[in-house]
């Protein structure tokens, strides 16, 4: 695997408050490089999928600052657009649009986004179906799929746009358990290729084998962050050995 | 032969019958009673309809019904218009059978296409007839219906054949249609105008009806849109006008248009009373139309906009591809109920003077020659809505089974 030293994801003193007057944020660090595998961990309403969404400005922040290759996020919606061409994201409700067929899902982005023409986006998106296992629902609807069907569709739609970042909210939460699997292979896959991802999960196995360092958030900081085999092993902070030992 | 494996038997018709009206004494009791009250209703109504009732005041009127003063010379317009709207019908009709979207085999003609043909012709045989028009008339009813049927065995024939660059224009001619019937009704480019008090009768109901229906549907969408939006002033603007006009009457809202559109315009620029009248339905029905978009939008999970987002849409090709085509086919039923109940309020505007369908029956009823008829009039009248309301209903019904996609297998 080849990691080059450039910055993909720089976030400083990230800090959110909810209309509410809920702090989920309090000053939030992270660097993510190019080729990196990050995987975030903590308990629910740590803040960890309020600061991945941060990253493509589905939340807002009201302190500190973010750029995402070399883009500095702000309220300009010219960035915001910028961005989010190049960062993918994979949610854990799958968000495949159900009126589309699992093609047009794969298509629709780049043909009005990228402006390429529709027979080259179709072949492109026919091999990444391919790649992730299902070309032959191509033609399907969404809801004649099973779960573990439609999350690989929703990375192959992502893929379809050719981001440099991928994301990944809960990517396997909501799937029955035996379709865990098909879906963690695909995202192993794409590791394995060098995509640069960041990844809020529960599933230690997968922190472990292909994860290049883990992140434990907590009332909404960073609590530690470290290699896969020492955050497992040894990790430095009471809280993550408390979080350890509530998921093993 | 084998052993008689268990078979399930098909109850009869006669055993059916004693099941489902007989199976208890009290269930008898009860079937006897409705059935008895269903028939005495039945043959009193047939009796009626028959025997009592006199049918000259409509045959007698039929035209003034149809279009009101529309001038006789210049008929022939309305003539052509409702064949060419037979001609597209069929067209339409035909393609939606070439192309089934439901992956269930090609029928060109099911079943119940057989039953409205057979409607249609019987319609066609027995109305001009009943009217006692004259045969000229009769004969170009039998033409009209002829060219629907043929265009639309035609097109079901051989609609499959047309190229696909070619099929994406064809929807375009009902907006076409419609334009070029504007003119043939109202006159310029070479005809003779017609003036819009001179319309009435089922011709001015429909005109307003379809003005409406096909102007509040996009303006009803905006404001629903505006409802949901950040942008405050553009969110309390909609809010205010939803509120406000779902918080008078219509007919306050009419009588309004016609003072107060003279009152704001000058002279020359004010609408005719006709079209006065277009606007306000148009305006009326909108606010209600986008609480049925709104409703429709509010069914959309918000991941579905998020994921639009995070793809790189911008807002409006993510309203436009992902959020509203499922928003709007979740609002499509309360939408096309709303179209309903703006059809029925076209009656309204007969207390304002217009001569809608409402307002050609009472100046017929008006005449002395017809005194007493009131009844077969409302009753005709009763039928010719709740044909058009049942148009529009079966018509939502299809277009939302057409347009689900769960009940759509692979191609």
């Amino acid at each position: 695997m080849t990691r080059s030293d450039a910055v993909m994801i720089e976030a400083r003193g990230v800090e959110k408050w909810y209309p509410n007057g809920f702090h989920a944020l309090r000053g939030v660090d992270l660097t993510v490089e190019q080729g990196e595998v990050v995987v975030i961990m903590g308990p629910s309403g740590s803040g960890k999928s309020t600061f991945l969404r941060t990253f493509n400005a589905l939340e807002d922040f009201q302190k500190g600052s973010i750029s995402v290759d070399g883009i500095t996020l702000s309220d300009d919606l010219r960035h915001i657009d910028a961005i989010r061409r190049e960062v993918g994201m994979v949610f854990q409700q799958f968000n495949l649009f159900p009126h589309l067929t699992v093609l047009d899902n794969l298509t629709l982005a780049p043909v009005l986004v990228r402006k390429l023409p529709k027979a080259d986006v179709q072949r492109r998106a026919l091999a990444l179906l391919e790649r992730v296992g299902i070309a032959e629902q191509a033609h399907k609807y969404p809801g004649q799929l099973s779960g573990g069907q439609q999350q690989r569709v929703a990375i192959a739609r992502s893929l379809c746009m050719e981001p440099r970042i991928l994301l990944f909210d809960e990517p396997t939460s909501a799937l029955d358990p035996e379709m865990v699997h098909e879906v963690l292979e695909v995202m192993q896959a794409l590791a394995r290729d060098g995509m640069t991802m960041v990844v809020v999960t529960h599933e230690v196995r997968f922190a472990r084998q292909v994860a290049h360092r883990v992140v434990l958030m907590d009332a909404g900081v960073v609590v530690e962050s470290a290699p896969p085999e020492q955050f497992f092993t040894d990790p430095q902070h009471e809280r993550s050995r408390q979080f350890l030992s509530q998921i093993s | 032969m084998g052993p008689v494996s268990p078979v399930m038997v098909r109850p009869g018709p006669s055993q059916r019958l004693r099941r489902e009206l007989f199976a208890s004494r009290f269930d008898g009791l009860i079937s006897i009673a409705l059935i008895g009250g269903l028939v005495a209703v039945g043959l009193g109504l047939a009796k009626w309809v028959l025997v009592q009732a006199q049918w000259t005041v409509i045959s007698a009127n039929s035209t003034l019904f149809a279009v009101g003063r529309y001038p006789l010379e210049q008929q022939w317009r309305l003539w052509l218009l409702t064949t060419l709207l037979a001609l597209a019908t069929g067209l339409s009709w035909g393609l939606l059978r070439a192309f089934p979207r439901s992956g269930a085999p090609a029928r060109s003609w099911p079943r119940n296409d057989r039953w409205a043909a057979a409607i249609l012709v019987v319609l066609a045989l027995w109305r001009p007839m009943a009217l006692q028009l004259a045969l000229p008339i009769q004969l170009r009813w039998w033409a009209i219906t002829g060219l629907l049927l043929l265009a639309r065995w035609a097109a079901g024939r051989w609609g499959a054949a047309i190229p696909a660059s070619a099929r994406r224009w064809i929807p375009l001619i009902w907006p076409l249609l419609y334009l070029v019937g504007m003119v043939l009704i109202s006159g310029g480019l070479g005809l003779v105008r017609v003036a819009p008090s001179d319309w009435g009768g089922l011709l001015l109901t429909l005109l307003m009806a379809t003005f409406s229906i096909l102007l509040c549907f996009p303006l009803g969408v905006l404001l629903a849109l505006g409802r949901r939006s950040n942008l405050p002033l553009l969110r309390w603007g909609s809010v205010l006008y939803i509120e406000f006009v779902r918080g008078a009457p219509l007919i306050t809202l009419l009588f309004l248009g016609q003072n107060i559109l003279g009152f704001l315009l000058p002279g020359g620029l004010a609408p005719d009373r006709v079209w006065r009248a277009a606007w306000v339905l148009t305006f009326f029905a909108a606010a209600y139309v986008a609480e049925a978009v709104r409703s429709g939008l509010a069914a959309i999970p918000a991941g579905q906009l998020e994921a639009a987002r995070s793809l790189g849409l911008p807002m409006p090709q993510a309203l436009i591809h992902v959020v509203l085509p499922q928003a709007l086919r979740v609002a499509l039923p309360a939408t096309v109920g709303q179209f309903i109940s703006l059809l029925q309020d076209t009656t309204l505007l007969s207390l304002i003077g217009l001569l809608d369908l409402l307002g050609t029956a009472r100046t017929v009823m008006a005449n002395p020659a017809f005194l007493g008829r009131n009844a077969e009039v409302y009753l005709v009248l009763a039928v010719l809505f709740w044909c058009c309301c049942a148009a529009l209903g079966l018509g939502s019904r299809a277009l939302e089974t057409r347009l689900n996609p769960n009940l759509t297998p692979s191609r």
